[in-house]
């Protein structure tokens, strides 16, 4: 048998692995991170690709060479000569990855323990998932919303948990996820460093609407965040005088998440808007028109899936069991309040 | 009509549809003496999938032999002889190793069948951005049947391979316990029944994780699908008492562990986390059943439970799970490698332990599934390092094949294309999987696409790849006839192409952020194209499996006859005629060496016994010392 | 059209015996998980209601149950028959005492104490009884079997594996109980 040097395929690993570990390296494979934590997260990952591309080009090389080299030829019905092991070789290619192993598994938890350290003055901002829509309470503020909206360069500290089923927040640009999970307060920090617009998207399956379980994600200068926060202070301050019964209804649909789909001016979101709901006549998906009058609202509130508005998903949870007569009373007279 | 009553799979269906009516009826009457309305979903379909499936397999006459033996008869060996035509014992229960094996097989493809055709109503869904035809719950169930169908398909076609070869491969005459065998083979069609019935009663839009709370609450369909994996897993179990006996005492005399052919191995070890492992899942469906029967708020916070408690219970299993998926069809490639290469194993004692180290490694990782939900950072760290450290002993199985091919004389048959196709996928997703191994960048990737193309490599390159070697590889041992090369070659390439469009889509959205088991994503992100591409990809891959079911159906009938050793294998199996007629091995075969001295000179594996009274035996007699020595 | 093949060539009971010991071992995984799950959501707390001397004196009836399932096994190994017939039944008759104690009396007096499958202790406490009551159930069922076919004779003093697979399997039922009686009544 004429003996084969492992020159060419050597060869061929470095001629292949390593432009192709550059490249990995290089490579804009993630979306742009937004977040301070996000630049070791995204070398860890830098890393591992480079390694995990040159890992492959060995292999591949090695195996495409030997599909060439030795493949049988015509007539030959020989068997290829018999080797049997080689122990200094098996120990090198268990001991070499091990390395390589204990290595990233080192950085990696460098990073980690790095990216949850607590950073002197966080500001805590309290997430809530439930089914399909997301809350954020600004406890320094008073404020509660269903938009996200961050000061740019500032630690903040989030507290999510959930109300029914387990969901996940997740920011893309923001790369670490965090579970919401009914029962329990999860801690997640990050630091925004880049103006823009965001998403955040539930990536935890959570029910039928869990693909439209979406929030707006503002991340802004630190002055527009004030500016921000004095208005949602005021647009929360009762600027009218509402019925007990309305009032009520405004204080129930606030807590019960109804607003982070539904919003009272006019302006559409998950869910059609509450202003001029009541008396007029909304189209349904079925093509047919109902006029909104109170036994409406009801079965809409209830059993949201018997009629569907045209347009919208059918991804609001139904409410029945879950609101006492007395308090889905309040909630109707509060829409019909919003002319 | 005689006909079909003698047909197992007839009486079943038949006895289970009168069983699960009795269920029904049952229920109802206990519930009105105990005052409460007749009817309620869960309770009354619950009971009455018990009854229905236990009455399935009376009908199928799985206990029999267990009722004649209460009854204080003897029951004796398991019959070999059988009447009426031979096709009719795949539909009966019969307790021949080969005959299971084959049943086994034939319902994993059906499943996969099943389950592909759910891969392809997602994949219609999700070639472009916006919702076409079907709502998001219809696309849910639709994906955690994918996903569970899928998965049993593999445990199914798991024990196929395994039981029609442990057998041939270590010279015994059947499995340790052939009535048993039967049995857990019976448990699986009612399964899978309850797994579809699930879409009857409101689809369950969980995924194949099936975590509470959302597990806990909303459509009866979700029990049918509890229910349904609870009795896959104890097909499950039952088998793998079956493979670890089988193996340790069955083994033809001469064959110490270290001589057994390598696929042996892979069973073995995977068997052990069958036994253990399945447990895990099964009783945490089981106590999800209870919360949504009873009441029991296991999962729930406001009782005093804990989800999380489901996902680590769950996790210790299904993580270990993978590997029974892969380490059998590793075995395989290492089964099929040297002879196609013509030359021994490469380190066949590292290659052997390196499956139990896989297995053993395997159970100390599950929570890196969970890296997400909030575990202390010092566990996570734990995790990670195990996580891992599995690919040591997987990186030791790959550098061991290409050694083994170094210097060899490849053959490029189909079962040898397979291989390859094994090797390159398997590759792709086994990297992929430190990313995920990682704790920071998982907390980026989790639940994404990127993990959905990490498991699609692992599970082809480890189970669906070799599988199909294996299928075209033993389709001469089983039917005595060989399949189209040409087919076989064409199934493969196209397979490949599609495999490779479908999944490059998957990193490729996955790593922008395309999260997992959505049926609906932004138009903004930009990724329709890259979604059709997947898609028509997976059209691919189903329309080459199409093929392939062309192939073995045509080569079935029409085949030309197989060679006695048409790979010119040393393994035991490859010494019977094709097909094995009969019991396996009346007598054990002596083995006196090992299994894959490819071009050694005048090795011997095996001598046959004088009763075997055939010749085919090894080329050269071996001295008298050397069995001996292989007794000890 | 095939031969009929004994398996002679293979010890038919070690195969038994690894069969057995292999399902008890997968089977006590559940029991684990149960014990497991108990700890976890309760860590070491426990009510003060349960019915401590009930506990207690179920607990001595099951040991002493075990103890005639060996004298039947160990009957039946000299050929003493009618001592593996008197033994088998009183095992029998422990064994139901013990499900009555627990499913008829336990079960039904646990609620008045405050403590209900539900919630809280209760999941534990049902759940953990109840996977334990059936596993006394199928082994009274298999015992009872065996002393049907005991009283025809089927057993000898070289072959009684049936008795020796449900007096093994007895045992297991019986040290699965060790590990759950102080975990439900004992530990503080
Ligand atoms: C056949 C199945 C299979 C196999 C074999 C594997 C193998 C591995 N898997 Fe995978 N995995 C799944 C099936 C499988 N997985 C499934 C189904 C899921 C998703 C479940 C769900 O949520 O639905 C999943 C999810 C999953 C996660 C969770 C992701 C998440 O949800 O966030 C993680 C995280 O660590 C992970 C890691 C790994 C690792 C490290 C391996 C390793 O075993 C891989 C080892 C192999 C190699 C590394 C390649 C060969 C090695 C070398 C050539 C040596 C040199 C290499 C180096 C030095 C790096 N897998
Ligand atoms: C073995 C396992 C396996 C296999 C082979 C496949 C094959 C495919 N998978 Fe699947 N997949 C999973 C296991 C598997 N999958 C799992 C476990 C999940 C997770 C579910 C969850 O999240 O809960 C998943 C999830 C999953 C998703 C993500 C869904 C989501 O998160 O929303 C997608 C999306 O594209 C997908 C697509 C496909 C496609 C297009 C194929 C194609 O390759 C399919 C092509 C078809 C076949 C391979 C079958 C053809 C067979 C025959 C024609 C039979 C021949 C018959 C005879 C001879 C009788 N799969
Ligand atoms: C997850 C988002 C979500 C939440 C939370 C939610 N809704 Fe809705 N709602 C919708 C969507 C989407 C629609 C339109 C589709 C439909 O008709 O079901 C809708 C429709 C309605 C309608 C009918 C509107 C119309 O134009 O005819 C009413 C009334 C209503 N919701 C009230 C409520 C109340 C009250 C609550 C809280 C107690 C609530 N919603 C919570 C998403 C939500
Ligand atoms: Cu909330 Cu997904
Ligand atoms: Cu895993």
């Amino acid at each position: 048998m004429k003996r084969h040097s492992v020159l060419i395929p050597t060869v061929l690993t470095f001629l292949l692995g390593i432009p192709l570990a550059v490249l990995l390296w290089k490579a804009p494979l993630l979306p742009p991170n937004a977040v301070r934590e996000g630049d070791l997260v995204d070398f860890l990952f830098r890393l591992i690709a480079a390694i995990a591309g040159f890992v492959f080009a060995l292999i591949v090389s090695f195996v495409g060479y030997s599909l060439i080299a030795f493949r049988r030829r015509p007539g030959d019905t020989s068997d290829g000569p018999p080797m049997h092991g080689n122990v200094p070789l098996e120990v090198t290619w268990t001991v070499v990855p091990l390395l390589v192993i204990f290595g990233v598994g080192f950085l990696g938890t460098w990073v980690l323990f790095e990216i949850d350290r607590p950073k002197p003055n966080e500001m805590t901002v309290r997430v809530t998932g439930f089914q399909f829509a997301w809350l954020f309470e600004y406890p320094a503020y008073g404020i509660r919303t269903n938009e996200l909206v961050l000061p740019v360069e500032q630690p903040i500290k989030f507290e999510v948990t959930a109300t029914d089923v387990i969901h996940s927040f997740w920011v893309p640009e923001f790369r670490m996820k965090i579970d919401t999970i009914p029962g329990r307060i999860n801690v997640k920090r990050y630091t925004p460093t880049r103006i823009g617009e965001y998403t955040l998207r539930c990536a935890e399956l959570c029910g039928a609407g869990h693909y439209a379980m979406l929030a707006r994600v503002r991340v802004v200068s630190g002055s527009e965040f004030l500016q921000w926060v004095a208005q949602q202070s005021g647009a929360q301050a009762p600027e009218e005088t509402l019925s007990p019964l309305a009032a009520r209804g405004k204080e129930l649909s606030d807590q019960l998440g109804c607003l982070a789909c539904h919003t009272t001016d006019g302006s559409p979101s998950v869910g059609p808007t509450w202003k001029g709901l009541f008396g007029k006549e909304e189209p349904l998906a079925d093509g047919t028109t109902v006029l909104v009058d109170e036994a409406y609202l009801r079965t809409s509130i209830l059993r949201p899936g018997e009629q569907i508005v045209a347009g919208y998903q059918n991804i609001m949870p139904a409410y029945e069991g879950r609101l006492s007569d007395e308090d889905l009373e309040a909630i109707i007279e509060y829409i019909k309040t919003l002319k | 009509m005689r006909l079909l009553w003698s047909l197992g799979l007839i009486r079943g269906l038949v006895w289970g549809i009168v069983g699960t009516a009795i269920g029904i009826g049952f229920t109802m009457l206990v519930r009105m003496a105990l005052g409460k309305p007749a009817w309620e979903t869960a309770p009354v379909t619950f009971v009455a999938a018990v009854f229905g499936t236990l009455a399935f397999l009376a009908g199928v006459g799985a206990f029999a032999d267990w009722w004649r033996w209460a009854s204080g008869e003897e029951a004796g060996d398991p019959p070999h002889h059988h009447e009426g035509p031979e096709w009719v014992r795949y539909f009966n229960f019969d307790t021949d190793h080969k005959i299971i094996g084959v049943q086994y097989t034939i319902t994993s493809l059906v499943l996969m069948f099943a389950a592909g055709i759910m891969a392809l109503i997602m994949r219609l869904e999700l070639a472009q951005s916006g919702l076409q035809f079907v709502t998001p719950e219809q696309f849910n169930s639709a994906m955690g049947l994918h996903g569970i169908v899928m998965i049993g398909s593999i445990l199914l076609g798991v024990a196929g391979m395994a039981n029609y070869l442990l057998p041939l491969m270590l010279g015994a005459p059947d499995m340790a316990f052939p009535r048993l065998n039967a049995l857990s083979f019976w448990v699986a069609p009612p399964a899978a029944i309850l797994l579809f019935l699930s879409l009857a009663f409101g689809g369950f839009d969980t995924g194949w994780t099936g975590y509470p709370p959302l597990g806990a609450v909303g459509a009866t369909g979700k029990q049918f699908f509890y229910l349904g994996v609870f009795f896959l897993g104890f097909s499950s179990i039952l088998g793998a008492i079956n493979f670890i006996t089988t193996t340790l005492k069955m083994r033809a005399p001469g064959m110490s562990m270290f001589r057994m052919p390598i696929f042996v191995w892979g069973v073995f070890a995977a068997a052990w986390i069958q036994l253990t492992g399945t447990q895990f899942i099964g009783t945490s469906f089981l106590m999800v059943v209870l919360e949504r029967l009873l009441g029991m708020g296991f999962f729930d916070p406001e009782k005093g439970g804990d989800p999380v408690l489901f996902q680590h219970i769950f996790w210790f299993y299904s993580h270990p799970a993978v590997y029974i998926f892969v380490l059998p069809g590793l075995g395989v490639i290492s089964e099929l490698l040297p002879v196609f290469v013509r030359k021994p194993l490469f380190g066949y004692k590292w290659v052997a332990l390196s499956s139990m180290g896989i297995a053993t490694v395997g159970f100390l990782v599950w929570a890196h599934h969970m890296f997400t939900v909030g575990l202390p950072n010092e566990a996570n760290t734990f995790f990670m390092f195990t996580t891992m450290l599995v690919a040591v002993p997987t990186g030791v199985k790959f550098f061991s094949w290409v050694a083994t091919m170094w210097g060899g004389k490849i053959e490029f048959r189909t079962p040898m294309l397979f291989l390859l196709g094994a090797f390159v996928t398997f590759l792709l997703g086994g990297l992929t999987g430190p990313f995920l191994a990682v704790v920071p960048v998982d907390q980026y990737l989790h639940d994404t696409y990127f993990v959905v193309g990490h498991f699609h490599n692992t599970m082809f390159g480890g189970f669906v790849f070799p599988f199909l070697a294996a299928i075209y590889y033993w389709f001469p041992k089983v039917t005595g006839r060989m399949y189209s090369e040409r087919l076989g070659k064409v199934h493969f390439w196209l397979m490949l192409v599609g495999f490779v469009a479908q999944t490059g889509s998957m990193f490729q959205t996955g790593l922008f952020g395309m999260r997992r088991r959505i049926a609906d994503y932004d138009p903004s992100l930009g990724f329709d194209t890259i979604h059709l591409i997947g898609s028509i990809g997976g059209y691919l891959v189903f329309f080459s499996m199409l093929i392939f079911a062309y192939n073995m159906i045509r080569s079935l009938v029409a085949g030309e006859k197989a060679p006695a050793n048409p790979w010119n294998s040393r393994s035991l199996e490859w010494l019977l005629p094709s097909p094995v007629k009969g019991v396996s091995w009346p007598t054990p075969p002596v083995v006196v060496g090992h299994p894959y001295d490819y071009g050694v000179p005048n090795a011997t594996f095996v001598r046959l016994a004088p009763a075997g009274g055939s010749d085919r035996s090894s080329q050269t007699t071996t001295p008298a010392h050397e069995t001996k020595e292989a007794n000890r | 059209m095939s031969t009929h093949v004994s398996h002679a060539t293979y010890d038919r009971l070690a195969i038994n015996r690894l069969g057995l010991w292999l399902f008890i071992f997968s089977d006590a995984l559940i029991f684990a998980i149960l014990l497991i799950t108990r700890f976890a959501l309760f860590g070491t707390s426990r009510p003060e209601e349960l019915n401590q001397a009930l506990g207690l004196g179920l607990t001595v009836i099951l040991l002493v149950s075990s103890l005639t399932a060996y004298r039947a096994e160990a009957a039946i190994a000299t050929g003493d028959r009618s001592g593996l017939l008197r033994n088998l039944l009183l095992t029998i008759i422990f064994g139901t005492l013990f499900l009555v104690g627990v499913v008829g009396w336990e079960w039904r007096e646990a609620p008045h104490l405050g403590i209900v499958p539900q919630e809280g202790y209760g999941i534990a406490f049902f759940s953990m009884t109840g996977l334990h009551a059936f596993h006394v159930l199928t082994g009274v069922l298999l015992l009872l079997i065996v002393f049907f076919n005991a009283r025809r004779g089927a057993y000898g003093p070289d072959n009684y594996w049936g008795v020796e697979a449900a007096v093994k399997y007895w045992h297991f039922v019986d040290v699965v109980w060790v590990f759950f009686y102080p975990a439900l009544y004992l530990v503080r």
